[in-house]
């Protein structure tokens, strides 16, 4: 009982902590529901005469968000399928079978995951228009896809390690080949480092700027963040519009954290066993 | 019998081959080839359209004497030291204090979704939150200096000024990531190393620094790599919180870059600013692996 006053006072601290950083989400979730004024004049206030849909209405019409929701997840969906398929492969033959080749091959992994997206951007964009996948979602799915399988294939292969070669010889003994062993013993076992790819990769996706700004059209393909930016750039002092669109830009990706939340902050850190 | 095994050693190499072919044909068309076009190009003068004429290292030369070279040099060290060391920093002490359970404290599952939560949203989103909290006249930060007493300060056009801004907005989106790592570290020490420690009598610093820090070494080489190396590669959160102002003073090199490739046609020396960049990551993350590892033999 005498360490009661000092612990209590240590969490008030910690609370209050929390309650500072949190201001930035209650201000912009509670100023979706204001007009300009109000976010103003009564920040951190909401009152029942204050609160109206409005921005929602306004967006949802003017910023053809509905679009950029949908155009959005099928990158997201698309890069992250072909992403656990290839980084899972590669994982597989780095972590398991021998010879130079392989060393080699994992260095080059190591590598890449250094490379700044950024400086390699002119490049791609020209490079996108001689295959022709300029202006598609599947250059953007492509693009995505090559840049995040270096990480998840790094984090695959550490996990693949860790599981016991034993279990891999009772297959081949049982006469399963290379590929069979692969889908029967192992896919079932990677269910964890599979949640980190796509939890890690899933969140960056679903927010990139970068890639859909310089490859596709705003207009005719417009994605979340390169809407609610240039939407932002001509709206700069409607803050309600900015904070409506922030709002559902990032509704799905809190939602899906929510519901899956045990498994979110454990799936970040599972896959990457010492890093 | 030896015969077979070298035949099913061979088949094996070959289904490997086939396993990494798609990684290594995805990588090579979309990241190795268009390095190696930035690394050629930055040898040429090049406006995009008409020939490239080679011009040895010229590109390379003229960069520091580019207007604002040296501003943006200052600009983006400044960034990179300052957010790494107060995401590693913050996130280490967050760390400790999300690790400790027990009676009379709040439900750490809750603290960590809670401090968790603004990683999930992005660096445009992030950007113009605080672009609009730091604003002047109606943002929420000068409401809340003056609710207090204090003077309106101008956040977004003071030199030095934004860039703690800048850096602010920065480290509140990262370091919930950050002490998730270190909380997965902390959680791996072998709490009877802990009991066994207490009872021969040290004291809770101790404790903390002679027992907890070196176990956490490899954790804390992890981050600061990490940290600092998306320090250097951000973009999209600078770039909206300031824009690169006032006069320049908060555009970091990923800014430059991007604005000599799409809003100049100055390819060669976009390239070769590009380069730099890799090359500047690079030495970084080599430089610490070979620092931090030395530190983590001498515990």
């Amino acid at each position: 009982m005498k360490k009661k006053w000092p612990v209590i006072a240590s969490e008030l601290f910690f609370l209050f902590i929390t309650i500072l950083i949190w201001i930035p989400i209650y201000y912009f979730v509670i100023g979706s529901f204001k007009t300009r004024e109000d976010i103003v004049m009564f920040p951190l206030s909401i009152q029942a005469d204050m609160f109206s849909f409005g921005n929602y209405v306004y967006v949802w019409e003017n910023m053809k968000i509905g679009n950029a929701i949908l155009n959005t997840g099928i990158i997201t969906v698309g890069a992250l399928l072909l992403t656990v398929l290839v980084s899972s492969l590669a994982g597989y033959a780095l972590a398991r079978i021998k010879g130079r080749f392989f060393n080699i091959s994992y260095q080059y992994v190591v590598t890449l995951m250094v490379v700044p997206f950024i400086s390699c951007l002119l490049m791609l964009v020209r490079l996108s228009t001689k295959l022709s996948l300029y202006n598609t979602i599947w250059g953007c799915i492509l693009i995505h896809t090559a840049w995040h399988v270096p990480f998840c294939t790094f984090l695959y292969t550490g996990f693949m390690k860790s599981i016991p070669v034993e279990l891999e010889e009772a297959a081949y003994i049982d006469g399963c080949s290379t590929f069979k062993t692969y889908k029967v013993v192992f896919l079932p076992l990677l269910a964890p480092v599979t949640a980190t790819c796509c939890i890690r990769s899933g969140i960056t996706i679903w927010n990139d700027y970068l890639v859909s700004k310089a490859l596709l059209n705003s207009v005719r393909t417009p994605t979340l963040m390169v809407s609610i930016s240039s939407f932002f750039g001509e709206y700069v002092s409607e803050y309600g519009y900015a904070f409506a669109g922030i709002v559902i830009a990032s509704l799905p990706i809190t939602l899906i954290f929510v519901f899956l939340q045990k498994y979110f902050i454990k799936g970040l850190t599972a896959g990457a066993v010492k890093g | 019998m030896k015969g077979s095994k070298m035949a099913w050693q061979r088949k094996r190499t070959i289904t490997g081959i086939l396993f990494l072919l798609p990684f290594l044909a995805i990588t090579c068309v979309f990241i190795l080839y268009p390095l190696y076009n930035v690394i050629r190009y930055s040898f040429f003068e090049w406006n995009g359209i008409g020939k490239a004429r080679f011009v040895g290292l010229d590109n390379y030369r003229m960069l520091p004497t580019t207007e604002g070279f040296w501003t943006m040099a200052q600009a983006t060290l400044i960034y990179a030291v300052g957010v790494t060391a107060l995401v590693v920093v913050a996130g280490y002490l967050l760390a400790l204090a999300l690790d400790k359970t027990g009676r009379f404290r709040i439900n750490r599952t809750l603290m960590r979704v809670m401090w968790f939560f603004p990683c999930l949203l992005s660096g445009i989103i992030v950007g113009i939150i605080w672009h609009i909290m730091y604003n002047y006249n109606s943002g929420l930060i000068n409401y809340l200096l003056n609710a207090i007493g204090l003077e309106s300060v101008n956040w977004l056009e003071t030199y030095g000024v934004t860039m703690l801004a800048v850096i602010v907005a920065s480290v509140w989106i990262q370091v919930g990531m950050c002490a998730i790592i270190f909380l997965a570290g902390l959680q791996s020490i072998p709490r009877d190393m802990l009991e066994a420690a207490e009872l021969d009598g040290t004291n809770r610093w101790q404790k903390e620094t002679k027992i907890v820090l070196p176990i956490m070494a490899p954790s804390i080489t992890i981050n600061v790599i990490t940290t600092s190396i998306a320090a250097f590669k951000a973009y999209e959160l600078p770039f909206t919180v300031s824009n690169g102002l006032p006069g320049y003073s908060t555009r970091l090199l990923t800014q430059r870059v991007y604005f000599y490739s799409f809003e100049t046609n100055k390819y060669g020396i976009a390239s070769a600013l590009s380069v730099l960049l890799v090359i500047v990551i690079t030495v970084v993350s080599l430089l610490q692996l070979i620092v931090l590892k030395k530190r983590e033999d001498i515990y």
